[in-house]
């Protein structure tokens, strides 16, 4: 009976650590596409009606899908606390808090960080082509984490599930 | 000369006291990093009550315009007029009253550069200096940014007591085509707001029905507006069109408000004076000023020259300050224009 119990619960964790991978596999496009749209949006917000960036990233958050809304929640708040924060000093804190808990990968991070650097410090015209570069940029990396997403998405789910029997059988 | 009228300096006379130096300081020391704005916190109430402007100059020392005279401060936040010790404003003082001022988004500020000024909450004022960037010979924008000039506002109600009565047409319920003129930091534009707010609010003391006024307010100085929205008292019946060119804003207001006043601050160009040529025409009446210290150096300009040929304006006022910032020196009628023989405007 305990051999049992063990061996479903072996099952069980190794088809869950499958599937927490598998799902940073699909989350990663869901997060970029997010992401792009973001900077889209802001784009459209910051040269067509130069909004302040605070504005202009509350906009975004209520526009976007969870979980990047939760960044530019983050770095709107900060904005607008008037604690002295930079745009860059926002973007880049909140950032760090995002990346925690977050599906993209480190070339995703530091295209996001890249951006930072540069965010509301020149002219509509500037901004618009760092915001565009950013997008592209994200584009990319999306093609790529799609491509990698139908790859490895049923193999880890499978392999979770199927290295526990294995495990399980081989114990037995 | 002397036997012109000669009103009390309006502005120290004022009915009511100088309005906002607690508040203003604090809606400044909200754009400064904090290590500036707990540096100018320790100068004396005293003091900073009487503070006009802070000069940000980088590598160069903090300057304070505190009652009529320049102070440098040093670090312990003593104001000296000496320049020695006093703390040097450095290139990341600058930034974050950038970052400050524009809400981290230089962008937004484009049109603001352009001009060179910003105005702040409150209608406090920053003048920017730096690096121009041109774009067919004309200024596109500002950049290194080296030096910020941030000018209190102070609205003081009141400033215009002891010469509002002599620029109403009681008969007509209305006010006279009025020109103030004064040489610069005389203040005209300080009189004009707190006249535009008596004229909009009505005076029931002197039987004055309040009436609509039309504000142009090229420069954001008369409102003091911040996004569109003034930030001083300009009565309950002003409209104000921000940051419009005067000429086209004259005839905006004349074509889209019906203002029964259309008041602009520092006309000069041919443009404007067309301009008010056409509100003239409508029945509008006119209250504006002008950067000249007497009628003769104003009727040497071609475009002013041609303004007192209408002979439309019926009042000017020189300011000037021989009893303190916002003296009316003299008030002339349209029949004292210089060389039309001289005739008592009032008595």
């Amino acid at each position: 009976m305990f051999k049992l119990i063990g061996g479903l619960l072996v099952v069980v964790a190794s088809g869950l650590a499958g599937w927490q991978v598998s799902r940073s596999y699909a989350g990663r496009p869901v997060e970029l596409r997010q992401f792009i749209s973001a900077l889209q949006l802001l784009e459209t917000e910051i040269t067509y009606a130069a909004t302040p960036l605070y504005e202009a990233l509350s906009g975004v958050a209520e526009q976007v899908g969870v979980p990047a809304a939760s960044f530019f929640r983050q770095v709107a708040f900060e904005l607008g606390a008037h604690r002295g924060y930079s745009a860059r000093e926002a973007w880049h804190g909140a950032l760090e808090v995002y990346s925690r808990r977050s599906a993209l990968g480190p070339g995703d991070l530091s295209i996001l960080r890249g951006l930072g650097n540069n965010l509301g410090m020149s002219d509509r015209e500037d901004q618009s082509k760092h915001l565009r570069l950013a997008a592209e940029q994200l584009k990319t990396a999306m093609a790529m984490a799609e491509e990698a997403a139908t790859k490895n998405v049923k193999l880890w789910n499978y392999m979770g599930l199927l290295g526990g029997l294995v495990i399980v059988l081989a114990l037995y | 000369m002397n036997k012109y009228l000669i009103t009390k300096p309006v502005l120290h006379a004022s009915a009511e006291p100088i309005q906002c130096p607690a508040g203003g300081w604090r809606q400044i020391a909200a754009v400064l990093p904090s290590n500036l704005a707990d540096l100018i916190a320790r100068v004396t109430p005293r003091y900073l009550n009487g503070l006009e402007e802070i000069r940000l100059r980088r590598d160069r020392p903090l300057m304070l315009g505190l009652g009529g005279s320049d102070y440098f401060l040093r670090q312990d936040g003593t104001p000296v007029s000496e320049p020695d010790g006093a703390y040097l404003v450095d290139a990341a003082d600058l930034e974050k009253v950038l970052h400050n001022i524009s809400g981290s988004s230089l962008y937004a500020l484009e049109e603001e550069l352009k001009n060179g000024y910003v105005t702040l909450p409150g209608g406090h004022r920053v003048g920017l200096t730096g690096k121009a960037v041109l774009e067919n010979g004309r200024v596109k924008t500002l950049k290194y940014l080296s030096g910020l000039n941030i000018r209190v506002c102070r609205e003081i109600k009141g400033a215009a007591n002891g010469l509002i009565k002599h620029l109403i047409e009681h008969q007509a319920q209305n006010v006279y085509h009025t020109v103030i003129f004064s040489p610069p930091r005389c203040g005209k534009t300080t009189l004009l707001r707190d006249l535009v707010r008596q004229v909009s609010n009505g005076l029931p003391g002197m039987q004055f029905a309040g009436r609509t006024v039309g504000v142009v307010d090229e420069r954001s100085e008369i409102a003091g507006c911040h996004r569109g929205v003034p930030q001083m008292d300009v009565g309950v019946r002003t409209d104000v069109l921000d940051g419009c060119p005067k000429a086209q804003g004259m005839m905006m207001l004349l074509r889209a408000m019906s203002p029964d006043v259309i008041v602009t601050d520092e006309i000069g160009s041919m443009e404007d004076i067309h301009a008010l040529e056409e509100v003239f025409n409508a029945g509008v009446r006119v209250i504006v000023t002008i950067h000249a210290s007497s009628l003769r150096e104003l009727a040497n300009r071609p475009a002013l020259k041609y303004l007192l040929q209408l002979n439309v304006v019926e009042r000017f006022v020189l300011l000037g300050r021989s009893r303190g910032v916002g003296t009316v020196e003299k008030i002339f009628s349209s029949a004292d224009l210089p060389g039309l023989g001289v005739k008592m405007c009032l008595s």
